[in-house]
Order: C-alpha cells, then structure tokens, then sequence
C-alpha cells in the first residue's frame, strides 16, 4: 500500500495552559474526502491548521505523503486552505485572486490565464474573473476561495467550516457541487464541520473529535450505525441511549446501548424474540415537516424519543397523541451496545 | 385645567417643527465652523492681499498682489519653499518606512498585552512638550553628543542642519504616522495573511501583495499628518536646524520681527495651496476615509 | 526673552520715522528734518504724596519681588518703605507694551530703544522732571540726553542699564584670540561651519559697522542709516558669511549649549551669555573689537496720563537707586545706569565685567535704532532702507 496522503503521529497541542489537541495519531487515505468532525473547541480546526503549517504543533508530526512537515512554513506544504471567512484579496479581481497562487511560484502568464480559466469553470463562476470580491455573493465568494486553491493542484485541500456563512439551501447546493468537484480532480480533501449532517453526506470517512481527541473515525453510515462512544452516539444524530438499571429494566442487558429515534415504532404487538417493546406515555409531540418527533416518558424510567415519517397522519392525529399511554417497539438488531471507551 | 405654560408650549413647539430643533442643537458648532476656522481662513487670504505703509506700520487695505508677486519673483523664496517640500517629503517617507514594521509587530505579532504595551509607549511621547523633545535632540546632537558618539567621534555626527531637521521632525511625527497604520493594520484579518501563505507568498511576497496595498490609505492618512505638521514647523528647525530656514521661518520672522502680517498671510498660502493639492490628489484613494 | 524683545521691539519702525531722528547713535537728540514735534505735555512740577500703588509695564526680570526667587526682590523693601503695592504687567513685546500704555491704565513703563520713541510721539508719556529723582544725578552720563530717551534737551526717561553684543569664542579652540569682527566676517575662516550669528535683521548692522571700518569708501556713517548701496554691501557681506555659519542664535540658552558643546566657537554675544558659558565651564572669552560693536539700552518712563504720578516717579527714583540698580544689572546681566550700583553688586567685578563705567567702551557701541527710510545719519539726498526692507533682505541671507 502506497503512502497515505497524511499521517498525523501523536499530534498536541496547547494553548498557554489549555490542550487544544490531546494526541491525535490520523491516517487518511490519498483521494479520500474526510471529514472531521466536532462541537466547537473539540480541536479539529486546530488540527487543520497544523497540517495546512499556520499552527506548530507542541509535540507530534505531521507527514505529508511520506514527507515529515511538522516544521514547515505553510508556503513549503503542497496543500492548500479555503478559509471559513474565504479570505479573499478585496483589492483584487476574482481572476487575480485565483491565479495569485501561479503567480507566486512563477507560473507562465498564458498558463496561469487557461488555469485559472479552467478552475473558474470548475466552479461554475466563468465570466466573473474581472469582478472584485465585495461584488459577489457569499456562495460566490465561497466558490472563489475554493478555486484559488485548486487551481494549484494541492495533493490536499483542507477546507474548514467553508459553508459556515450560508444559508441552508445554498449550503445544501454546495455540498452536493464540493462532492462533486472532489470526484472530479480527485485530490484528497479534509473538510472540517461542525454539522454533523454535513459531514454524513459528503465524506468517505469521518473522525468525531471531542475534546482534542478523536473518539471515532469510520464511515459515516458506521458512525452513524454503530457510534463508538456514548460521545459520537449523541453527537451524531440523536440517540436513545440505555444505561445501567434503565439498560437492565428495559432491555433486560447489562452496559450501554443505542437506538436510534426512526427505528422505533409507536403501537406494536408485546415483545417477542426479534423485537423489544416497552409502555409509556407521550409528553411531547413536535411536528417537523417531514416527521414527527414524541417524547415518551417509559414506565421503566428513562425518557426516550421516537420518531415516525409523517405518511398518512396529519398534524391534528398526531397532536391528539400528547398526554396520552403508548407503547413503543423496536427491532432487537437496533439496539446498539455502545463501548464506554473509545475503541 | 391650567393653561400650558410658555416653557411647554415652546417644547411641545419645537417637537413639532424638527428643523428648527437640528438648527438650534447645530447652531454653536457651525457657527464655530464657519466664524472661527473657515473665517480665519478667510482673512488670511483677504490680507494677504494687503501691504503693510513702511512709514506708519498701518496696514494698508488696498487690494493688491504685491506681496505674490514678490513670493514669486524672489528666488530666496522658491529656494525655501522647495527646501520645506523636501523636508516634508523626507520625514513622511522616513517615517513611512519605520512605522511600517513597528506597527506590524503591534498589530499582527505583539501580544494583545504587549500591543497596549506599545501603544501606550507611543502616545506618551505625545504628553511631553514638543519644546523639550526638541531641546533633548539639541543635545543629543551637540558636538561630541550621543550622535556623534554613534558615529564614532566628535564632530562625526549630523550637527546641526539639515539633516537634524530631517531626523527629528522625523522622530517628532513618528506616532502620528505609527497610530493609523497601525489601525489599518488591525484592521486587515489574520486569515489574508495565512491565504497569502497558504498560496505559497513568502514574508516579503505577502507584504508587497497583500499587506501593502490594503494600507495604501493609511500610509496616506498618516502621510497627510506628518507632511502638513512638517510643511508647517519652525520651531525644530530654529533648535537643531543651524542656519536652515523653512517657511514656517519665514512666517513667524515676518509676523514677529517685521509686523508684516500681510506677507506672512501671502507666505502662509505657500503651505495651504500645496496641502490642498496635496488632499485633492490623494482624495481617490480613500485615505481620507481614515481619517 | 531677551529674544523676543529684541525681534518685535524693532519692528515698531512706523512712529519713529515720525521722528526723522537724524543724529548719529552717541548723538544727542533733536526734533526730525520733518519738524514733526512730540505733543506739548508738562512734566510734573513737585513730588506729592504716594497715592498707596504704582502699576508698572515692564520686560520680564525688571520687576523681581522675590516670588521667582526669594533672594531676588527689589519690590518688596520700596513698598514697606513708600507706601506704593507695586502692580506689575509683564509685556513680551514693545508692540505689547505700546498697546499697554495707550490703554492709560498704567503709570510706568521700562521701554527700549525704539517703543521710547513712538510713545514720545504718540503722546503717551510725559517729560520726566529729572529734578525729582534724587537718584538721576548719579546716572552714567553716557546715558543721559540720548537720542532714544530724549527730544531737543528733554529728558523723557530715566535711564536703566546697558550692554553690547561682543566678540565671544572658545580659547581652547580660536587661536590666536580674534580682536577684529574680521573672526565672523573672514571669507575663508578656518572656523568654517562654527560661526554663530545673531538670527534677526537688526544683525544687519554688524555687517554695516565692520564695513564702516573696512570699506570707508562706503561712506557709512551709521550702521542703521544705509542707502541702496551701502544696503547691498551690507547684505553681500552676510551672503558671503552665511556660508561659514553653523548656527544662527535667538534664544541665549542654546547659544550658551553651543558653545559648550564646541557646535559654535565664534561669534556675536551678550555678556550676560559669556557669564553663563563660563559658569557652564566652557572655555570662552569675550571682546569688543576694535571696530566697536552693537548694543542696546533700556528706559523708565512715566505715562501722560499716570494716575499714580508721585509712586510713577518714586518707583523710577529706586530702580535707579545703587542698591536696586546694582540687583537688577545683575539678575540681568548688563551694565545698571547709576554709578554707584556698582559699590553694591554682589560680585563686585560686575561692573567691570559689563564694563558699566567704561565711557570708552560704550563709545564704540551703536546701540540699536529702528532703520527708516529717511536716513538716521542726517542725509536728505537718498533713502534709506528701512526694517521692512532689513528683514526681507534677511530671509534672502539665509537662503
């Protein structure tokens, strides 16, 4: 197996007292799209700045693609940065923005022209080259900061939080456009987010950082599926977690389990060998377009969430529900036992 | 019911007709605007217009352009005038080239405690008097002063002259060249100067083209400052300037020691007209939005 | 202070070219070829008594009631004694000090050179009956019936004190010691770039007085009095030493650093400066070269319209008296008017130092008149410049 695009080894890193980053030891493929992901100050953008060279690491290394980085300056790195806030040049045009990265290295004029020209296409923004960046909109913007970068054909692009700024919809196009593009220059890309929703949709595998660590990194329906610690089970998604005597009371098992809102049912036949059943009473119903979402309080103790698409009910059924005993079913193979450490 | 009283009738008054309200709150600072500052600019222009009888010492209230004519006419005066944009010139670039980095270290190295640090070491020079900053160059410079001694023996230095004029308007302006560059500065993200090296710019590379021509209107603004307070100065240059005479020289000998306030007026629009194309010219750049 | 005085004094050129003096510096003075004549105001007659207070306009130093410094009070003894609070309203000008004095609000006034003359004309003071200062019998005749405190034999002022602008150099540096202005005015002076001269346009008439001498055929007689020609050599003079200059002086305290520090080694001087340098331990001298030399002299005089006359004519009795005259010369630093100040002094070579009795060497000084366009030294066939036409012709020597 050839090298991998990078390979981060006992990776810290403290700020005056605070440990940003804890020990991070990350291989991630070449070609790969990666995500890390996180609550804020769990590390990961800490992470990406020091494999992108503005963050010296307090101790660890970083190796791009066999060659040890750690104490390079950003500008001896073959990776390339889009900034949450974009960073772009106000001063200068969309064009000069994208070809300031061919310039610095002595490119040709006529080829830094028909490289930029190209990156631009990628982005779909051909056409925009003479305008400034202060003319553009914030998925325009978002659009010029990535094709600077790839216009210099990195082995690695790092992008942190690049659709912090937009709104959901615009969000939602661009995920789907990164995704794309990513297949298409096929370079390896580490994106950082801190939604989780995000990161499930885009990436080939994904690291859930907590607290300047990494508590989990697999794919995202893994991550999803099977999370590795109580940490990642209710970071990502939300979940149903069993511990202890509720554990003991509900599912008749010993330690801590998972299950997930959309596997459970409301009604039900009383349990059986496959399936798992348990009474209760709704609390709460929230409608949410697509679904609903109750909250039961179970006899057995623990409180849990359901939830159920909305195909033949209405909102007035589903209301009438509050207040009222139901009784809840779920697949044995939904419960997930969860491990107290990381894995 | 009692009937409202003058005072609420006026107030109730006055809130209706809000133009009035903006007049009479405005009414003081225009009036100081237009009487005190842009008047005074006013009769300097009107007498400059005038001559001053030799034999009375009255002035003379008749229109003429006796005192421009002999301004221009009279090389001594382009000489001087010459010599003053030179000067001005010199101690803006200077102190261009030291604000500079000492700014970006306050700005993007420093320590957010070392930065008030710094900035607190740069306005205090400011609370001392001008007088005495001038006087402490004035010794520093002597004949066998700390200057020469830096230049390896007495006599070696600068003396007095103009280079002394240079260096300490130089010194004396310094902060206020320092202060908006280190506004624009900080004004300017972190994140341009990580793109620029991300991109591959080295220090040098970032400098020249990102960090430069984003403060291009601070060093403008800060330009205005140092350029007009040297155009202006005759105070340091009678302390350590030796036998150089700039025009503000030529104003105060002319207002003092000949009580010809007209040529002094006509002298004085030397500096005003240069400043004036000097604003116009760097009107596009922005810089005046520093301000 | 000395500085500013001295630049604004001068500029009062307009009332005294009413006067058309046209006497010579040591001559006595006389109504102007104008005929124009000083407004008829009688002197007092008879000494009354003082009427509790005297409010005075004087120069900075002149007036001392020992709240600068505690040893210096020659204010408080004359107000114990007379009965008279002296009220004093410092002036930084003549220019001041003429406005201060039409106001009418004050008694008397210690006026200069050229201010004497234009409140004489302008009617602001009156005749001073000499008889009624017991002191003035003892005035240096040397400064009686001048020219800048007298018209036609009238006294109008009691005379305060004196000094010349002399010769000062390093020791350690000018050899041998210069005893000719010749040391400031040589073209090819080995002194190159540490010459000092005094920065005003009254400096003019060192040149006119070193040219006096060396260039008879000029046919100076005045160094205030210089026609077309006269006034060019003047200022080609100073063009040819603007080159030998390091330093133009206005302020005494950065004279005084100057020559300590070895920035300037010759050049024109106040004695008062030469103490100071000396004091500071820098190894000067001072002459007076044998071509003479500027100076100025000083005035009391009493206001036309004092309303404290009796107090106005006792202050002037004791600023004159030896014992005050002799602190005053001294806080100074110049030469006092009474003679017998110099029994007083508290450095008893004082006198010697300013050369107070030395009728010999005020005889070589031309003390400073403001030029005017009729010519001081008495010719009606050409103009003179006068000190508008000086002080252009100074911007135009420093370059």
């Amino acid at each position: 197996m050839s090298e991998p695009a990078i390979r981060l080894t006992g990776l810290r890193k403290s700020f005056d007292a605070v440990e940003a980053v804890a020990g991070i030891d990350l291989d991630i493929a070449d070609g790969e799209f990666f995500s890390m992901l996180g609550p804020s100050g769990s590390g990961k953008t800490t992470v990406l700045r020091m494999i992108a060279g503005f963050e010296l690491p307090t101790a660890g290394t970083v190796t791009l693609a066999g060659r040890d980085v750690t104490r390079l300056a950003p500008f001896d790195r073959d990776v390339n940065t889009v900034f949450q806030d974009y960073a772009l040049f106000p001063h200068m045009t969309v064009q000069q923005n994208v070809e300031y990265g061919l310039r610095v290295r002595k490119v040709a004029r006529a080829e830094r022209r028909e490289r930029a020209a190209a990156a631009l296409r990628t982005v779909r923004l051909e056409g925009y080259g003479e305008r400034r960046p202060s003319a553009l909109s914030g998925g325009q913007r978002q659009r010029v900061a990535l094709a600077r970068a790839l216009v210099n054909r990195p082995a690695v692009l790092l992008l942190d939080e690049p659709f912090g700024a937009l709104d959901l919809k615009l969000r939602e196009e661009m995920q789907v456009e990164l995704k794309a593009i990513q297949r298409e220059v096929g370079i390896t890309f580490v994106f950082v987010t801190h939604d989780q929703q995000e990161a499930l949709t885009m990436s080939d595998r994904v690291a859930v950082f907590n607290q300047g660590r990494i508590e989990q990194v697999d794919t995202p329906a893994e991550v999803y599926e099977r999370p590795g610690t109580p940490f990642v089970a209710g970071f990502v998604g939300t979940s149903n977690l069993f511990e202890g005597e509720t554990a003991h009371a509900v599912l008749g098992r010993e330690g801590v389990f998972s299950v997930r809102p959309e596997k459970i049912r409301l009604g039900g036949a009383p349990a059986s060998a496959e399936e798992i059943s348990a009474a209760g009473q709704v609390v709460e119903v929230i409608y949410a377009g697509a679904a609903t979402r109750f909250v039961v309080d179970l006899d057995a103790g623990p409180r849990v969430v359901a939830m159920q698409q909305n195909h033949q009910t209405s909102p007035a059924d589903v209301a009438a529900l509050r207040g009222k005993p139901i009784r809840l079913t779920w697949r044995a193979e939904h419960v997930v036992a969860v491990p107290v450490s990381p894995r | 019911m009692t009937a409202p009283s003058t005072l609420d009738r006026l107030s109730s008054w006055l809130h209706r007709h809000s133009g009035v309200r903006l007049a009479g709150l405005l009414s003081a600072p225009l009036l100081w605007l237009f009487v005190a500052y842009l008047g005074s600019l006013a009769v300097l222009f009107v007498s400059a217009l005038w001559t001053v009888n030799s034999f009375t010492g009255d002035l003379v209230r008749e229109p003429t352009f006796a005192n421009f004519r002999t301004i221009l006419t009279e090389e001594v005066y382009r000489t001087v005038t010459l010599r003053s944009l030179g000067v001005a010139a010199a101690v803006t670039v200077i102190d261009v080239l030291i604000a500079l980095p000492m700014a970006f270290f306050m700005a993007k190295v420093a320590s957010p405690r070392g930065r008030r640090l710094l900035v607190i070491a740069i306005l205090t020079p400011l609370w001392a008097s001008y007088l005495v900053k001038a006087y402490a160059w004035r010794v520093m410079l002597a004949n066998g002063g700390p200057v020469d001694w830096l230049f390896g023996g007495a006599g070696n230095g600068p003396g007095y002259g103009l280079t002394a004029t240079v260096l300490v308007l130089s010194y004396l302006w310094l902060p206020y060249m320092i202060l908006p560059i280190y506004a624009g500065l900080e004004r300017l993200p972190d994140s341009l100067l990580e793109a620029s090296a991300d991109l591959g710019g080295r220090g040098g590379r970032t400098f020249r083209s990102v960090v430069l021509p984003m403060i291009v209107p601070s060093v403008i603004a800060g330009s205005i400052f140092t350029f007009s307070l040297s155009l202006g100065d005759y105070i340091t240059v009678q302390i350590v300037g030796g036998k150089t005479q700039l025009i503000g020289n030529l104003v105060y000998a002319n207002i003092g020691a000949a009580n010809n306030l007209p040529f002094s007026a006509a002298l004085a629009t030397i500096p005003v007209l240069i400043m004036v194309i000097y604003l116009v010219a760097v009107r596009r750049s922005g810089a005046l939005e520093e301000l | 202070m000395r500085t500013i005085r001295v630049f604004t004094a001068l500029a009062a050129a307009g009332l005294l070219a009413l006067t058309g003096c046209g006497d010579g510096g040591g001559a006595t003075g006389g109504s102007g070829p104008g005929g124009i004549k000083p407004p008829k105001i009688d002197k007092l007659a008879s000494l009354g008594a003082g009427e509790g207070q005297v409010n005075v306009v004087a120069w900075a130093g002149y007036v001392e009631n020992g709240s600068t410094d505690p040893k210096v009070d020659w204010v408080s003894g004359f107000e114990k004694e007379t009965g008279c609070k002296v009220n004093v309203k410092v002036a930084g000008t003549s220019d001041e000090m003429v406005t201060l004095m039409k106001t009418g609000d004050y008694d008397v006034v210690s006026a200069s050179g050229d201010a004497s003359l234009r409140l004489i004309y302008g009617g602001e003071v009156a005749p001073v009956n000499t008889d009624l200062v017991a002191n003035y019998k003892d005035v240096f005749d040397g400064l009686k019936l001048k020219q800048w405190n007298s018209v036609d034999g009238v006294s109008y002022g009691i005379p305060h004190g004196r000094g010349a602008n002399v010769l000062m150099y390093r020791t350690d540096k000018v050899t041998p010691a210069p005893t000719s202005w010749s040391a400031v005015f040589d073209a090819n002076s080995p002194y190159k770039g540490k010459v000092t001269a005094y920065d005003s346009p009254i400096y003019i008439a060192d040149a006119a007085l070193y040219l006096m001498k060396h260039q008879p055929d000029l046919g100076i007689k005045n160094p205030y009095a210089l026609d077309e020609k006269q006034f060019a050599a003047a200022v080609d003079l100073l063009k040819k030493q603007n080159e030998q200059i390091g330093e133009y002086w206005s302020d005494y305290t950065k004279e005084v650093q100057a020559f300590k520090s070895g920035n300037s080694v010759v050049g024109t001087a106040w004695q008062v400066i030469v103490n100071l340098a000396k004091a500071d331990g820098a190894p000067v001298e001072a002459i007076l070269p044998e071509e003479g030399a500027t100076g100025w002299s000083d005035t009391w005089m009493i206001s036309a319209k004092a309303k404290h006359p009796n107090c106005g004519y006792l202050w002037m009795n004791h600023i004159i008296d030896p014992e005050a005259n002799a602190a005053v010369a001294e806080w100074f630093g110049e030469a006092p008017a009474n003679k017998l100040s110099c029994a007083k002094t508290a450095d008893k070579n004082h006198c010697a130092t300013f050369h107070a009795a030395d009728e010999a060497y005020f005889d070589k000084v031309w003390f400073w008149s403001t030029p005017v366009e009729q010519c001081l030294d008495g010719r009606t066939d050409v103009k003179c410049k006068d000190y508008s036409a000086w002080t252009q012709a100074w911007t135009t020597i420093k370059g």
